[in-house]
């Protein structure tokens, strides 16, 4: 559905934030992981023709994204990870005015559009309160209901859920998977479970490339096996560095866990568990690292 | 710790981009200006480079270099918080009064830094070689540092305190750039109000901001020669202005430093809003999908209803609109007076007002709103998800330029609501509309649209906000300093067109033609800024220029490529007619070509100006005028005689250059000699002319214009209200100097030497010729104008036809005129009134019948004055003739007096208690009839003292005996002040009154002065037979003319005393200077219930020379000391309110009087009706204690 071929895109400092991105994006949800810098909100904003592409094409159906973006814009959902609000408007009325902006002009769609989508994001209680008000959690749903409108074919929504609490992150993870079975939606982050949990597909970009592709269950399934855990002291930690393919340390209860990556058992009470996405993704971003 | 934190934000300021372009830009504004000829510092004698010329550069400067200031100062607030590193620079120990005044003093010496490039700039350009070596002094250092320390630092950390605290208080810089806007116009509406109230000038001397007004009460009166040497004394008024202000700057401080608090307050707490069921929507309802096609014209009325609210739901356009108001109210409330006299509020005067006073408004604003509405989504962060929708980019730029479009349209409306309320306050309830439509709020509203559309797309291609505010910031100075340095036509001068003058009595005339076709050009221009605006627009992230280029020829299909080729085909094609109009049909001079042009004509032919020509001894015209379409034919003949004792071989005779056609008819002699574009012509007489013979010649001349010129559109012909004289469409015998290039500065350019000054008084050869240039004639005038118009000349009407659709009428005089007079020629009303035989007219406008009473009145009061005193009125008729208000002034010809509807049909003279200006103004034209229509002065030093002096004189005496002695010092301390200033902008040099040079404060305001003291010296009974005599001998006859000192011999012959003749030396013959002063009076009440009064008085006098120089004189003379109940020439001061004026011996120093009164004096003084010269006239009456 959306096809990226050959995508470059660098900065007028110089910096190459995509380095040569080929992708095909196909309908339903699909993840983009990364760490911060890793070009991910370039990738987004080249997408969302926010951004003109240093080279490259960028397909989206039949649409050339880069001749034509008027095209695509007609039928795009796009949540920025930042962004502001006009000082004294309401939720409503900006909502409206984000409806007409996408090309409802009846009265009537626009009203049932923009209460439906209050409701679905749980502001129908705050709907006339100046938008500059807004907490972090609000202002996002804001930002999911305002993407959503008139049923766009292709939602790319950038870190949705960074300052959301458990709760509000569920329910916009549930809205989204709802909405995501007929479109493309395109979700970055850097929270692997937001992936883990919602997209049949997924990429890891890192340095500007895509570092991994694929759909979450065969990555974890290539990961069997060649995952091995063991809780060490902290001040081993430098010794199993060397000598180890390590792909993730975290604390627990005080002690440390490592996880490292090898096809062998590779002994050393060293023991092999059930590999996560977590464990794919930090693997692929230590080989990166290495080859970097 | 403090000067660490001041030297961190110094260096972090001068990395700062606004620095270095703050710098670079005031570098090249103050270069620009000192070193441009054209722009008028220093002036006059007055050099370039003099201290006072420097320093009040700087200060000007100070005005705009607040804006700087600010971003440096408010930086240093607002920074913490748009970056939100505040949080963490907050939590450290540091104390406020480090954060606030560390950071305040590290911004404002950067902004001092910068500053330093104004003083530099100026003295580079001294440098400049194209600069006239005679306009440049010394060049004093002292100069540029009084300027730097006594204003331009001041000035800036001033204004730097003032802003700071507003950004500590508002933490926000679009606030504190509010309050800049807000100081910058209150200054601008002080300096209005303090332009037209010089009797509040030590008021605001003292409270303007920036020293400006301190400064110029402090060198007013000073001459070229002290402008040119001195530094001002930081005394008085300057020196509280500039502590007051220092303190103000302390006191920002400390504000700020107290109010300032670390933590960011918590919002007040409101009601809660009651939580209100959801409405019944099915869950998964589908929801509707986006029609693109349909939604066009609902996404332009949603963007126009966001932009709109945002626009007049900001605080900042109630704050600017109400500053519009304020400033057109105070503008229009002490609107100008002319003569003392107020004008009534009527659309064509107030319009221009409105312009003037109104421009800098909508300007500013649109260039604000136009930077902050392209740059709001970007501003707000919202640029990610709007730029994602469908919305067309057109709908971006329309809707934005359509708003600021408004906002203009409504601060216009807000002025003329705000006039209509004052017209209302001043008893005027006439509201005319449609004018206000038809030639303010329309023409303004598309000219003010095109600086925002300008302003639009300049921001448009900008990196950012600041830098489009800035590249229009220098559009506006070059559009400023373009037309000054010869760039003045209106097809490359956006959005320029040529003017457009009002009047009641023309209309908008035909200069609304010119104007509209210019509109239509800049319109269509517009539209293409419109189209690469929406070509440009920047959407998404990117904001570099060169992409955006790149896409332009593909999105350049369609629609927008339609409406950018149909705008440029109307912009050419209204181009190419404009051209065609103003290049071909009329021709486009520039102010340098007309200077060239003088300065060739000059060179060519002031050669012949002394050569012996016949006088025209009487003058037939037969003039056709066809006003509406602006075209004068004009057929005549003259009688040439020779009143010379020498055979005259060869006759010269100009012709207007203007003149479509011009042909002339010569029996009797040959072409010697043609010049056309000159309109110069030399006949070689077959016969030379004898003394006393006399010979005809005819001519033909047509004067029109056809389309519509760049400028200079013609005022003189036109469809109601024509008004010429005969030069300007009759032949003119022989070289004379009017029309020639008169600025010194401009003269020495074109290589003329730098001044034609008149022959001396002592040159016997000058009165052989009059300084008007022509001799006595007869004449016999007709001229037809169109039937529904009333055609007038000097002279008796004969006969008076209607045919044809033409009026025609035939004028001959019966006594002997100046061969210099006008015809007109209007839809008048006319007014008569027999009196004692002679025929008072006035022909006005029909709905300006206001004052023509009084003008009949002062008619009557005049020739009964002037008959009794000076010798018989020398007609049998005196007509007043309006024409339109495209000049200001009255001026009297032979039984004929032009007189502007702008100075007296329109004066308002309901309140008795403000001055008469009308009846002055009559008085003094009628005073014309004899000096000058009875005799006229030899052309040398002093000529214009026997007309315009003795006009000013019998104008005082009616206006004495009109409203009496007592009220008579507001109008003479006006003159004072008018001539004292005058001195300073003297090019060439002072001349005593007897050898006036022409100089309008000599002979007018200075002449009115002395000829007061004198008749209150030597008694007006003397003084009117001094002037009888002189009359009685140069009566109507020719050559010789008077000169100057034959009056001044009259006087001296009438004076009785030493002191009466020295006075007239003093007064006459020297310049001369009083200082008159009365300290503290006190008054004691005595025993017996009288008051023993007592007047110490310092006295000096002083003598001038023509620069300026001055020397302290003897003073021994008699002056009047007065005692009052009230302050002479305040309110309602009469004689009643006099105890005693006497005269008393009075000598250089300190003397004391003694008096013992009845009641006791509340005034007392020496001089207290200022008849004498006195640089300070307001000390010499005082309170009594």
């Amino acid at each position: 559905m959306l096809e990226l071929a050959d995508v470059s895109h660098v900065y007028p400092n110089g910096t190459r934030a995509l380095d040569h991105v080929t992708l095909s994006i196909p309908r339903g949800m699909y993840g983009l992981l990364g760490p911060n810098g890793a070009g991910k909100s370039t990738l987004m904003r080249n997408v969302a023709t926010l951004q003109t592409p240093t080279e490259g094409t960028i397909r989206f159906g039949d649409i050339d994204v880069i001749a034509d973006p008027e095209k695509l814009r007609r039928t795009l959902g796009y949540l920025p990870q930042d962004f502001g609000v006009y000082p004294r408007v309401s939720a409503y009325d900006m909502l409206d005015h984000m409806a007409v902006l996408k090309g409802i002009a009846s009265a009537r769609e626009r009203r049932t559009t923009v209460e439906t989508l209050l409701n679905q994001t749980n502001l129908w209680g705050v709907r006339k309160k100046a938008l500059a008000g807004f907490s972090g959690g609000m202002r996002q749903r804001f930002g999911i209901a305002q993407a959503l409108i008139g049923n766009p074919e292709l939602i790319i929504v950038d870190e949705p859920t960074a300052g959301l609490d458990p709760e509000e992150r569920n329910r916009f993870l549930n809205l989204l998977a709802e909405i995501g079975e007929n479109v493309v939606v395109i979700l970055s982050t850097h929270i692997v479970e937001d992936v883990a949990d919602l997209c049949p597909r997924m990429a890891v970009l890192a340095n500007g490339r895509i570092q991994l592709e694929g759909a979450p269950l065969d990555l974890i399934q290539a990961t069997r096996g060649r995952i091995w855990m063991k809780v060490i002291e902290r001040g081993e930690l430098d010794r199993y560095k060397e000598r180890y393919e390590l792909i993730s340390t975290r604390l627990f209860a005080g002690r440390t866990v490592i996880h490292v990556l090898s096809d062998t058992d590779p002994g050393d009470g060293f023991a092999s568990v059930e590999g996560g996405l977590e464990d794919v993704y930090f693997s692929t971003l230590s080989q990166s690292r290495r080859a970097a | 710790m403090f000067g660490k934190i001041a030297g961190f934000e110094l260096r972090y300021q001068m990395k700062n981009p606004v620095f270095w372009v703050a710098a670079i830009l005031f570098f090249l504004l103050a270069f620009t200006l000192a070193a441009t000829p054209a722009f008028p510092l220093g002036g006059g004698n007055v050099h370039r480079n003099s201290p006072v010329a420097l320093i009040r550069l700087q200060v000007s400067f100070s005005l705009f270099y607040m804006f700087v200031t600010t971003a440096f100062v408010a930086n240093v607030v607002v920074r913490d918080d748009e970056t939100g590193f505040g949080a963490i620079v907050r939590s450290t120990p540091i104390t406020r009064f480090q954060y606030l005044i560390g950071r305040f003093t590290g911004a404002f010496l950067a902004a001092a830094v910068a500053w330093l490039a104004i003083p530099v700039a100026m003295w580079v350009a001294t440098l400049m070689p194209w600069l006239d070596p005679d306009t440049l002094g010394p060049g004093m250092i002292g100069g540029y540092a009084y300027g730097l320390f006594v204003f331009g630092l001041p000035d800036v950390l001033v204004t730097a305190a003032i802003f700071f605290v507003a950004a500590t208080l508002t933490r926000s810089m679009m606030w504190t750039y509010v309050c800049v806007v807000a100081v910058f116009l209150a200054w601008f509406i002080m300096i209005q109000i303090g332009s037209q109230r010089p009797e509040y000038g030590d008021w605001f001397g003292m409270f303007e901001p920036f020293g400006s007004a301190a400064l110029a009460r402090t060198v007013r009166y000073w001459s070229p020669a002290e402008l040119n040497s001195l530094l001002p004394p930081l005394t008085g008024v300057l020196l509280i202005n500039r502590l007051l202000w220092l303190a103000v700057a302390g006191g920002c401080l400390a504000l700020a430093v107290n109010r300032y608090r670390f933590a960011e307050a918590g919002a007040k707490s409101g009601k809660a809003d009651k939580e209100e069921a959801p409405p019944q929507i099915e869950p998964s309802a589908p929801l509707p999908d986006a029609r693109h096609r349909s939604a066009a014209s609902a996404q332009f009325r949603s963007r126009m209803t966001v932009e709109m609210k945002q626009v007049f739901r900001s605080p900042a356009f109630l704050v600017l609109l109400a500053l519009g108001g304020l400033n057109t109210g105070l503008t229009l409330w002490f609107g100008r007076d002319v003569f003392g006299t107020p004008t009534l509020p009527l659309a064509h005067a107030v319009i221009p007002l409105l312009r003037a006073s109104f421009f800098l408004f909508p300007v500013i604003i649109a260039i604000y709103y136009a930077g902050e509405l392209v740059w709001r989504e970007r501003d707000r962060r919202m640029h990610e998800i709007v730029d994602a929708t469908p919305l067309p980019d057109w709908a971006y730029v329309v809707p934005k330029t359509v708003a600021v479009a408004l906002v203009l349209i409504s601060t216009l409306l807000f002025s003329i609501v705000v006039t209509f309320a004052l017209n209302l306050a001043k008893g005027w309830p006439h509201f005319e509309l449609g004018k206000y439509l038809v030639w303010y709020l329309l023409p303004m509203s598309v000219d003010m649209i095109a600086y925002a559309v300008l302003a639009v797309f300049v921001q448009s291609l900008s990196p950012n906000k600041y830098v489009g505010w800035g590249v229009m910031a220098l559009f506006m100075v070059a559009s400023i300093v373009l037309p000054l340095v010869g760039f003045s036509h209106n097809l490359y001068l956006f959005p320029q067109v040529p003017e457009e003058p009002l009047s009641e009595m023309n209309g908008a005339g035909i200069y609304w033609v010119g104007a509209w076709w210019f509109r239509l050009y800049w319109a269509a221009f517009c539209v293409i800024l419109l189209v690469a605006s929406h070509l440009l627009w920047r959407r998404g992230t990117e904001t570099r220029l060169m992409p955006r280029l790149r896409r332009v020829p593909r999105r350049l299909k369609g629609s927008p490529g339609a409406v950018a080729g149909i705008a440029l085909a109307v912009f050419v094609a209204s181009g190419i007619w404009i051209f065609y109009n103003t290049n071909v049909l009329n021709s486009y001079r520039t102010s340098s070509d007309q200077e060239q042009f003088l300065a060739d004509f000059e060179k060519k032919y002031l050669k012949y100006e002394k050569l012996p020509q016949p006088t025209v001894s009487k003058v037939t015209l037969n003039v056709a005028l066809h006003p509406s379409r602006i075209d004068a034919v004009t057929r005549g003949s003259y009688a040439l005689t020779n009143l010379t004792d020498a055979a005259i071989p060869e006759v010269h005779i100009r012709t207007d250059s203007d003149l479509a056609e011009a042909r002339i008819g010569f029996p009797g002699a040959r072409l010697k000699y043609e010049d056309k574009p000159f309109g110069y012509r030399i006949y070689t007489l077959d016969r030379p002319m004898q003394p006393g013979e006399t010979r005809v010649m005819n001519f033909v001349t047509e004067r029109r214009q056809r389309g519509f010129p760049n400028s200079g559109s013609d005022k003189r012909l036109v469809p109601n209200g024509t008004f010429l004289n005969n030069f300007e469409i009759a032949p003119i015998i022989g070289m004379n100097r009017s029309f020639l290039l008169n600025d010194r500065a401009r003269r020495r350019r074109y290589g003329l030497p730098p001044e034609l000054r008149p022959a001396k008084l002592e040159d016997p050869a000058a009165a052989a010729r009059n300084y008007i240039g022509t001799g006595w004639t007869t004449s016999d005038i007709t001229i037809s104008t169109e039937a529904d118009q009333i055609p007038i000349a000097p002279g008796k009407k004969l006969a008076e036809t209607v045919a044809n659709g033409r009026r025609t009428a035939r004028f001959v005089s019966e006594v002997p005129i100046l061969d210099f007079f006008s015809i007109q020629s209007a839809r008048y009303a006319q007014k008569h009134r027999l009196y004692k035989g002679i025929d008072l007219a006035v022909y006005y406008h029909p709905t300006h019948s206001l004052n023509v009473d009084r003008m009949l009145n002062a008619l009557q009061r005049g020739l009964d004055y002037y008959q009794a005193n000076f010798g018989p009125y020398q007609f049998d008729q005196v007509r007043i003739i309006e024409f339109p208000n495209y000049a200001q002034f009255a001026q009297a010809f032979a039984n004929t007096i032009p007189y502007s509807e702008s100075i007296g049909f329109i004066g308002d003279t309901r309140d008795p208690d403000e001055i008469d200006g009308v009846t002055y103004v009559t008085a003094h034209e009628l005073g014309h009839q004899y000096w000058a229509h009875q005799i006229v002065g030899a052309d040398s030093q002093g000529s214009t003292m026997l007309s315009e002096t003795l006009a000013q004189y019998s104008a005082l005496m009616v206006m004495k005996h009109l409203y009496g002695e007592d009220q008579m010092r507001r109008f003479l301390k006006d003159e004072l002040d008018t001539y004292l200033r005058a001195r300073a902008t003297e090019a060439v040099e002072e001349q005593p009154l007897v050898r006036v040079e022409n100089q309008q404060y000599i002979h007018y305001n200075k002449g009115s002065l002395i000829m007061y003291l004198l008749q209150q010296r030597m008694g007006e009974a003397a003084v009117n037979r001094a002037l009888r005599a002189v009359l009685g001998k140069y009566r109507l006859k020719g050559a010789p003319y008077p000169r100057s000192i034959e009056l001044i011999d009259a006087f001296r012959r009438e004076a009785k005393t030493p002191e009466d003749q020295a006075l007239i030396a003093d007064l006459f013959e020297r310049i001369t200077i009083y200082d008159l002063k009365t300290t503290t009076p006190t008054a004691v009440r005595r025993p017996d219930g009288k008051w023993d009064v007592t007047v110490p008085v310092d006295a000096r006098k002083y003598y001038a020379a023509g620069k300026g120089e001055e020397k302290e004189a003897r003073l021994q003379d008699r002056i009047e000391i007065g005692l009052f109940t009230a302050m002479p020439g305040r309110g309602k001061f009469a004689r009643s309110n006099v105890v005693s004026i006497v005269r008393m011996p009075i000598h250089s120093g300190h003397q004391t009087y003694r008096f013992v009164t009845a009641v006791k004096p509340t005034h007392a003084g020496v001089d207290p009706y200022n008849f004498y010269i006195d640089r300070n006239s307001s000390d010499n009456v005082a309170p009594v204690s």
